[in-house]
């Protein structure tokens, strides 16, 4: 604070209040221009402890301000600079590491046993789309047309021979490595932008999310069936397998997670629909971003095992393991130390 | 332009508020993203094409990212980085804060842009995109677009679908400029005017602080100087000044007043007698505060 001497004495009382305090206020506003050009990081150890202290008198003075003083240019300045100040002081600093442990190992596996039976209503829906599809191929295999988009068919139609059915699923010869990496990036950015969608759709009524996973069960069971007619059924499971267990899973989980959001809409409870909405986004939002890891894990999976694994056993056994492993993180993570899990969930709950 | 103001509580209790951005500033501000990271993707691309020191295969593998990573992810890391600012945000100078007054969480980040991908990115697609969609949907997915983006006007609080989840308000930057204190008094050796009790109980905060924004500058024109005798005049008459205020010394004249004017409702307002207005007399008048006298203290 400014020496008594420096102030002139026959000042009106909210004059001297705001010459005794107009330096700190300066030094606020000096160091919270340089946090917000270059980040807090570059303040410095003490400045930044000088800044803490520097933002608590600056609040003090705006409310004292407002109390005592009509000077309404004081009041305009110091609100504009706590509320900057307030900015910089409570900007987002998690460290990266300790969210990212603390996700992986508590809210995902939480979140998925929260939302249980949306994710199993997204199941049901991709099974019941393949139950439909292979039904209506049965009775007409044309249907196959109106299920699959031709791009995605690729050749692979019920006119297709056997021998070339069968070359889709075994393929090895001509792909080098650099063309798995353009295939599984590929897969990956396609699959993540449907998933997002599933995802994001679901909050108008859950509805869209839902059909949208039956439709891709309608292409799931076509293709199957169609590969089954072939009499190439066991071999196009374990071709499905290997990087489905993951990828469909994935696509239940946005689906769920989408549903949550809609159900929120759908039946509020007691709460307003936004607040609703906000509560479900916690364990909705980390759903899609597991989502999201999981089909990096399939396309990983599809464009470089499913190359290297050519025997259908194989490919049996490791879609079917790596389908558990994710099964026994949802079913076990997150467990332990309980009470530090609950401060966890009260505290984001407030967030 | 919109001027909603929020206030918001911080941790400390003292509310603070800002100005919530305007939908043109928002909008502009999401085109300039789209514009910026769209516009380098091609230029990176075209560059790596010219210059050829990657083979094709690298080439589309990371197009396929890259073009994956301007979407929702530029967004999130932006947001996250910059403490909920874009570059189209620094641009327009707006930023992300939570609504309930804590600091923005990642989770929060996460959300609102997420949804950005139905928002923003889905009906652009649609729209510009290949011929794989039918008229119909075309047609339904303008009709749509148009929806997605009337929300934020509907909305009370200027938030789009994302906002809403999330708990978030898009504000200006608030901007800080300290202007001088008028009732500190330049030493000069001029005639001070004083005042009486009774000349300075006539007005209020309002007439104060109107005050207070003519004096903040000086007249340069003569249309000015003429306003300025105006208010003085009028001044003068009203509080009922005696002696005469000659043209030169009005500005002296309307700054002491102000000094004393603000002293003396400063002291009123510490006793329990805030006086918003010159219509104060007028209230006062009723039973309920006529009871209670000035210096009594609340119970």
């Amino acid at each position: 604070m400014t020496p008594e001497h420096d102030i002139p004495a026959d000042l009106i009382r909210s004059s001297r209040f705001r010459a005794e305090r107009e330096e700190n206020w300066k030094k606020l506003d000096e160091l919270v221009s340089r946090a917000e050009k270059s980040g807090v990081q570059s303040l410095g150890y003490g400045n930044t402890m000088a800044l803490a202290s520097l933002y608590r008198q600056a609040m003090s003075s705006l409310s004292l301000a407002r109390a005592i003083s009509m000077d309404k240019a004081l009041e305009t300045y110091l609100a504009a600079l706590c509320a900057r100040a307030y900015l910089v002081v409570y900007a987002p600093q998690e460290s990266i590491r300790g969210v990212t442990s603390r996700f992986l190992s508590r809210r995902i596996p939480q979140a998925v046993r929260r939302s249980w039976f949306p994710i199993l209503l997204g199941f049901f829906m991709m099974i019941f789309g393949a139950v439909v599809a292979h039904i209506l191929y049965r009775q007409d295999p044309s249907w196959f047309f109106t299920f699959v988009p031709g791009g995605l068919a690729d050749g692979r139609t019920p006119e297709a021979s056997v021998d070339y059915l069968r070359s889709t699923l075994f393929d090895d010869s001509d792909q080098n490595h650099e063309n798995l990496a353009v295939f599984s990036t590929f897969l990956f950015s396609h699959n993540t932008q449907i998933a997002i969608l599933i995802f994001a759709l679901g909050v108008f009524a859950a509805l869209p999310s839902f059909v949208l996973t039956f439709y891709n069960g309608l292409v799931l069971g076509a293709f199957v069936t169609m590969f089954a007619d072939a009499g190439l059924g066991f071999e196009a499971f374990g071709w499905l397998s290997i990087h489905g267990v993951t990828e469909i899973s994935a696509i239940a989980i946005a689906c769920g997670g989408g549903a949550r959001l809609g159900l929120a809409v759908l039946e509020p409870g007691s709460c307003s629909r936004s607040e609703a909405l906000y509560r479900a986004g916690r364990d909705a939002v980390t759903l899609i971003i597991l989502a999201g890891l999981m089909l990096i894990a399939a396309a990983m999976i599809e464009g470089f095992l499913r190359q290297l694994v050519q025997d259908t056993i194989w490919r049996l056994i490791v879609g079917w393991g790596i389908g558990a492993l994710w099964l026994a993180w949802f079913l076990l993570g997150g467990r332990e130390d309980l009470p530090d899990g609950l401060n966890a969930d009260k505290e984001s709950a407030g967030t | 332009m919109s001027n909603k103001t929020l206030s918001i509580h911080p941790p400390e209790g003292v509310p603070i508020s800002f100005a919530l951005a305007s939908i043109g500033a928002r909008f502009g501000g999401q085109l300039i993203d789209i514009l910026l990271t769209y516009v380098g993707l091609i230029l990176f691309f075209w560059l790596m094409i010219f210059t050829g020191i990657w083979d094709w295969s690298f080439l589309a593998a990371l197009f396929f990212l890259l073009s994956f990573l301007v979407r929702t992810p530029y967004y999130i890391f932006s947001e996250l980085v910059w403490n909920g600012r874009t570059l189209g945000k620094r641009i327009t100078k707006t930023r992300v804060i939570s609504a309930d007054g804590k600091r923005l969480s990642a989770y929060q980040i996460v959300v609102r842009n997420l949804m950005k991908e139905v928002e923003v990115f889905m009906p652009i697609v649609v729209l510009f995109g290949g011929d794989l969609i039918g008229s119909e949907s075309k047609a339904f997915m303008t009709f749509w677009m148009i929806a997605v983006l009337c929300v934020p006007l509907f909305s009370k609080r200027n938030q789009r679908l994302g906002d809403m989840i999330a708990g978030t308000l898009v504000v200006d930057q608030p901007a800080t400029v300290l202007l001088p204190d008028l009732a500190v008094q330049n030493p000069s050796d001029r005639v001070d005017f004083t005042f009486t009790p009774e000349q300075l109980g006539i007005y209020g905060r309002f007439e104060l602080q109107t005050l207070e924004q003519i004096l903040r500058e000086p007249p340069h024109t003569q249309e000015a100087t003429d306003r300025l005798d105006a208010v003085a005049r009028t001044i003068a008459e009203k509080i009922g000044f005696e002696g005469q205020v000659s043209p030169a010394d009005h500005w002296d004249f309307l700054s002491d007043f102000y000094r004393q004017q603000r002293e003396f409702l400063e002291s009123r307002h510490l006793f329990g007698d805030t006086r918003e207005n010159k219509f104060h007399a007028g209230k006062s008048e009723n039973p309920a505060a006529k009871a209670r006298p000035i210096s009594d203290h609340r119970p």
